[in-house]
Order: C-alpha cells, then sequence, then structure tokens
C-alpha cells in the first residue's frame, strides 16, 4: 500500500508543481513506482514541466465522472520505465466539477499500485484546496523564504492540522537565495522552521536552471551537479526513510579573497 | 401539613416545599394554606406580605413555579419575591465553572484561527501573527504572542490582559482596541492593558494590577 502525499502551500508561486514533478522524478531515480496527481484543474501545468502535455487523452475529471477508466488516463514516463506516471487535470473545468470523494476514491485506487503518490494541489484554501487533501495521508508544506508565503503556509499548516492525518505535516523551504539569507534580509532556515513548528523535510536553493529545464519539459532532478537538483534527491531520500544531513548552503558561498586574508591575520 | 413548612424569619416569611413530598401534594397544601392564612390575615394587619419559597434539593420547573404564582395571585396581599433552592442544573455549575476558573492554554494559535474560550486564560502556547486568541475573562501571558488577543470577549471591560504582548499585533478588551506598533507609549514585557474609567485602552505596570482590579484576586478555590 503506497503513501498518498499532498503538496500544498496556500500561496501560489512559491514552487509545488516544480517540487512534484523533481520529488515524483527523485523518488522513481530511486526505484519507487510514483503516481503524480495533477489537482489544478483549469490551470495543469504539471504535465507541461514533466514534457508529458502532448500526450493527454483522458483526466483527472473525466475519470471521475466515469468518462474514462483511471488505466486509461494515467499517462506513463518513458524516461523511468513504469516508474513515474501522471494523472492529468482537467483544463476545461472548473475546481468544482470534482467532489472530495470522488478525489479520495481515486487515491484509494491508486495506492496499492504505487509506492507514492504526489498530489499537487492548487493554490488557495478553497475547494481545490479541499479536493486536494481529501485523499492524502500527509502533506508537504511549500513556502520560500518570503513573510507572505510563510504566513499563508501558517494558515494551511493550521487547515492540515485540523484534519488529524496519520503523519503531521512537513516543511520544505524552496527558493532560497543565499545571498539575501546570508546577508539577514529575508528569514533564514531555523526562523521559519521554528516559527511554523514543524518538521523541515528539506530545503532547495534558487536555480535558474530549474526554470530553464522546466522550459524544456525535463525536471531539474536528472541533473547530476546541481544544489536545487541534490536539494530534491536529498528529500526524496529522507522520505524514503534515510538520515540525510541538511546541505549546508552556507558553505556554498566561499566568502573573496580579501575577507579570507583578512581571517588569517585575525587568528594571530 | 406534612409537605409544605411556613417559617417566619426576620427578613421575612418562607415556604419551604419538602422535596420528598409529590408536587400534586404540594399544590394541595399551599392552597389550603393560602386560604387559611387570608382568613387570619385580615384579623391582624393589611399590609402586603411577601414569600420565599425554598425547595431544597428540588429544581422547579417553569410550568411548576407557574402554578404556585397561580395560586398565590388569587390573594392580591400575598406575594412571591423569590424561589430559591440548594442546587443547581449541571449545566448552570459547569457554566460557572468555565466562568470562574483559570484555563491553562497551550498548542499554537494559526494565522487564521481564531481561539474561543470562557473565562480566564493562562496562555503558554504560542499565537501567530494572524491568529486570535479571544475569552470571556481575562488573559494572562506566558507564551510567546504575535497574533491578536482579545479578552472580556464581548462586553466584559473589568478583563485585564497581563503579560508580554509587546509584539503582538493588536490587543482588544470588550470593544477597545489597540493597535501595539502605533502605541505611543512603550509596550513592555511589563505592561498590562485594562480598561480605564474613561472606557479608554489604558496601560500600567504588571504589580498595579491588584490595585486596578482588586475583584480578579478575591477568588477562593476553584469557584
Amino acid at each position: 500500500m503506497g503513501k498518498a502525499i499532498v503538496i500544498t502551500s496556500g500561496k501560489g508561486g512559491v514552487g509545488k508543481t516544480t517540487t512534484s514533478a523533481n520529488l515524483g522524478t527523485a523518488l522513481a531515480l530511486q526505484g519507487k513506482k510514483v503516481c503524480l496527481l495533477d489537482l489544478d484543474i483549469g490551470l495543469r501545468n504539471l504535465d507541461v514541466i514533466l514534457g508529458l502535455d502532448n500526450r493527454i487523452i483522458y483526466d483527472i475529471v473525466d475519470v471521475a465522472n466515469g468518462r474514462a477508466k483511471l488505466q486509461q488516463a494515467l499517462i506513463k514516463d518513458k524516461r523511468f520505465e513504469n516508474k513515474l506516471f501522471l494523472l492529468p487535470a482537467a483544463q476545461n473545468a472548473e475546481k468544482t466539477d470534482l467532489t472530495p470523494e470522488q478525489v479520495k476514491k481515486i487515491v484509494l485506487e491508486l495506492k496499492p499500485d504505487f509506492d507514492f503518490v504526489l498530489i499537487d494541489c492548487p493554490a488557495g484554501i478553497e475547494q481545490g484546496f479541499v479536493n486536494a487533501v481529501a485523499g492524502a495521508d500527509t502533506a508537504i508544506v511549500v513556502s520560500t523564504p518570503e513573510i507572505s508565503a510563510v504566513r499563508d503556509a501558517d494558515r494551511v499548516i493550521g487547515l492540515l492540522e485540523q484534519r488529524n492525518f496519520k503523519e503531521v505535516p512537513q516543511l520544505i523551504i524552496n527558493r532560497i537565495r543565499l545571498n539575501l539569507m546570508n546577508d539577514g534580509q529575508t528569514m533564514d532556515i531555523d526562523e521559519i522552521t521554528r516559527h511554523l513548528s514543524i518538521k523541515l523535510l528539506g530545503i532547495i536553493v534558487d536555480d535558474d536552471q530549474v526554470i530553464s529545464t522546466s522550459n524544456h519539459g525535463e525536471p531539474i532532478v536528472l541533473q547530476e551537479n546541481n544544489q536545487a537538483a541534490q536539494g530534491y534527491r536529498n528529500i526524496a531520500r529522507r522520505l524514503l526513510g534515510e538520515t540525510v544531513p541538511l546541505m549546508n548552503i552556507e558553505q556554498a558561498e566561499k566568502p573573496g579573497l580579501f575577507l579570507r586574508m583578512r581571517s588569517w591575520f585575525k587568528k594571530k | 401539613m406534612k409537605s409544605i413548612v411556613l417559617k417566619g424569619h426576620n427578613d421575612g416569611y418562607e415556604i419551604s416545599l419538602k422535596d420528598s413530598a409529590s408536587f400534586t401534594d404540594i399544590l394541595k397544601e399551599l392552597k389550603l394554606l393560602f386560604a387559611d392564612l387570608s382568613v387570619k390575615q385580615t384579623f391582624n394587619q393589611q399590609e402586603s406580605v411577601a414569600f420565599e419559597i425554598t425547595t431544597g434539593t428540588r429544581l422547579l420547573l417553569a410550568e411548576q413555579r407557574k402554578a404556585i404564582e397561580a395560586i398565590v395571585s388569587a390573594y392580591p396581599q400575598f406575594t412571591i419575591y423569590k424561589f430559591s433552592a440548594d442546587v443547581i442544573l449541571t449545566s448552570q455549575a459547569r457554566e460557572i465553572l468555565q466562568q470562574k476558573s483559570l484555563h491553562l492554554e497551550g498548542g499554537i494559535i494559526r494565522n487564521g484561527q481564531v481561539k474561543e474560550l470562557t473565562g480566564d486564560v493562562l496562555f503558554i502556547g504560542t499565537l501567530h501573527q494572524g491568529g486570535m486568541l479571544r475569552t470571556t475573562g481575562s488573559i494572562f501571558l506566558l507564551g510567546n504572542c504575535e497574533g491578536i488577543l482579545q479578552a472580556g470577549y464581548p462586553n466584559d471591560s473589568a478583563a485585564v490582559i497581563v503579560g508580554d504582548f509587546h509584539r503582538a499585533q493588536q490587543i482588544r478588551i470588550s470593544d477597545a482596541i489597540a493597535i501595539i506598533a502605533q502605541e505611543k507609549q512603550a509596550v513592555t514585557a511589563e505592561t498590562a492593558a485594562y480598561v480605564n474609567d474613561l472606557h479608554v485602552l489604558d496601560y500600567t505596570k504588571r504589580e498595579q494590577v491588584k490595585q486596578i482590579r482588586p475583584k480578579l484576586f478575591a477568588r477562593t478555590g476553584g469557584l
């Protein structure tokens, strides 16, 4: 029996879909069978990021309404032999066209066949959110170090806690800009984690390549020497129960030559 | 006369209804008693007499009270000024307990959440920005507060907020509201808030609360 995880944030544009795509891919690379569920009805784009958009025939609303069988609507990502599947969102439908019960039924149907069912939640806390969390066993809350994202994450965690999941929600801090964080211009990782009082699952640094690879329909995780990709791979390993230490992002930025020389003198 | 007893006190007359007697018997005997009294009273004086009806461990229903009042109302010189019993409903007792006892509240109140309580609250949890802690009584703080505190909801201006609220967004007592960041007077960890005689939210030092609201401290035990 697999685990259904909803990936949510409250605020839009913090990287829910990118996280879903990359986490799904990273888990598939680890040999797990993963199904991605796009619940952003009307504005689907998980398929685009994965490069599967031109293969969509049926979508989740078709499945919910019985117009298609679940197996017919699932799209297999051929890059990961039988490991990664996508159930796409509908475009010509609205969030109200799905009910939480329908989503729950689909998730329950998927869980026996997959190790992970990752549900990509739309922004907001209305019907789309309610649908997305309906079938989930636990949640991953994505936030960026911006105050507005953290505030929305707080709101969403409050709503998630009322649902009494089997496992408590966990946090991913996304799009960390090292220069701003090291300068103290944004909240730092400890501050955000302490404020939200939930377990930190991982951190992802902001990287231009995340956007450029997404544009080619290729998740960043497939890049070997990329910090953001490493972040996603670490998160996937933590989801599988491994203990992986948090990336030391402060080290990533080496001080300039002058500062290093000055520190030599300070020691003496 | 087995079911009811008429007693005279310094401060008036009391008719005690035995809680073991049946109510129909009580009504019968009350009728006889008042008929008897009305005859006797005409010889003595003409002033009206008020009775307190005590019911021991019995609670009278509204209809039962009406039945008794109906008997008495036949005699204009007699009135009932009070019904009283030695007992109250458990729901009432619970309500009183809620109102009077100090509630310990922990946990996190997150953005958008409203925690509603009754009575006085000792808050040792975390109140996030955008969250609200609301109670009918006073709030005493040990926890971290960055949201909105509302004491004396909806209209008890005797409530106070004591503790470190200098990082809160707003405090409200009864219908008075203060936005902490805009306050002219510096709010520190040692400040207490109350509604003053002019019905304006005012601040004082923590140790002054006893002088301002002595009633808060006049409490013995749970009730």
